[in-house]
């Protein structure tokens, strides 16, 4: 045995929020969270033997936790969403969807910085709604590198798939979450980008809503006004 | 240009290893210097690292003590 049963223990406790952390968002319900940290804990107990050194543990046991997570979808009959694509690696060359690219048109440029006023604006509950939004094979590499700081090597080891494909992976979940997050930024209002162009009654193309106005469509649907 | 130089499809190409740490010394240095010379490059990455540090911080947060409590209980009868 790699470790002693009181350095589990420590090691446990000390990951134990960023599992939970990590097994809410893979699960989206508290319930099954709790049950799928506790299942992880389990089983890594009960593979101890096959932990080789110390450092080794948080790569091991985040392993151990998706490898549950994946069981028991499968066991629920849900297909984890992976196995459904064909080619789901990014092709060379394949440009990603960008936020930052978004607000750099031409007919933004009178905005003086919008891509900070843009992270300035958006909020921890719209990067969380953004994140969950993800397919789970976009999800987890997301999670393990942004989220939890995991390198690419570790999260290879831990997903057990090539570095290139987790290079590849992560490429294509960070332009799927900016598209969720530009999308949900122009639905309450957010986003600099202006409305569709329309011709009022004057013949006049209309212009974008300016902050203030945009503030306060959040504000509407947030039920504050 | 001289071996520090890359110009913006080879920055922007590897902008995220280059965030995530993952690119080797002289890939590196390439970035940069380049981002030192290049106004819309260090916007994007500007951009990039901010939005990554903003995900960074959803990470953070304790245990509830329902499963810090559950976890406990599991463990002493390991």
């Amino acid at each position: 045995m790699a470790i002693s049963r009181k350095t589990f223990e420590n090691q446990v406790i000390d990951l134990l929020g960023r599992m939970h952390g990590v097994a809410c968002r893979l699960t989206r319900n508290d319930a099954d969270a709790e049950d799928l940290v506790a299942e992880t804990v389990a089983r890594a107990w009960r593979a101890l033997d096959a932990l080789e050194h110390e450092a080794a543990f948080r790569g091991w046991i985040f392993k151990i936790l998706h490898n549950t997570f994946l069981d028991e979808c499968r066991r629920r009959g849900a297909r984890p969403q992976f196995e459904s694509l064909g080619c789901e690696e990014s092709e060379e060359g394949e440009v990603q969807f960008s936020i930052f690219e978004q607000m750099h048109q031409p007919f933004l440029l009178w905005f003086s910085n919008p891509e900070q006023e843009f992270l300035d604006k958006i909020l921890r509950e719209d990067l969380d709604r953004a994140l969950a939004t993800l397919p789970e094979h976009h999800r987890i590499v997301v999670i393990l590198s942004d989220l939890e700081e995991f390198s690419y090597s570790e999260i290879a080891t831990t997903l057990a798939v090539p570095v290139g494909t987790v290079r590849s992976r992560l490429a294509r979940a960070r332009g799927a979450l900016q598209k969720i997050l530009w999308q949900q930024a122009r639905d309450i209002g957010l986003s600099a980008a202006p409305p569709a162009r329309h011709e009022c009654e004057d013949g006049k193309a209309d212009t974008p809503r300016p902050a203030t106005a945009r503030q306060a469509a959040r504000a509407k649907k947030d039920g504050n006004l | 240009m001289t071996k520090h130089e890359i110009d913006c499809e080879r920055a922007l190409s590897q902008l995220f290893e280059f965030i995530d740490r993952e690119l080797p010394d002289d890939r590196r240095a390439e970035m940069q210097h380049h981002l030192h010379t290049c106004k819309s490059c260090f916007s994007r990455f500007e951009f990039e690292r901010r939005l990554k540090e903003r995900l960074r911080g959803l990470g953070k947060g304790e245990p509830s003590s329902d499963i810090s409590d559950r976890i406990t209980k599991l463990l002493s009868r390991l």
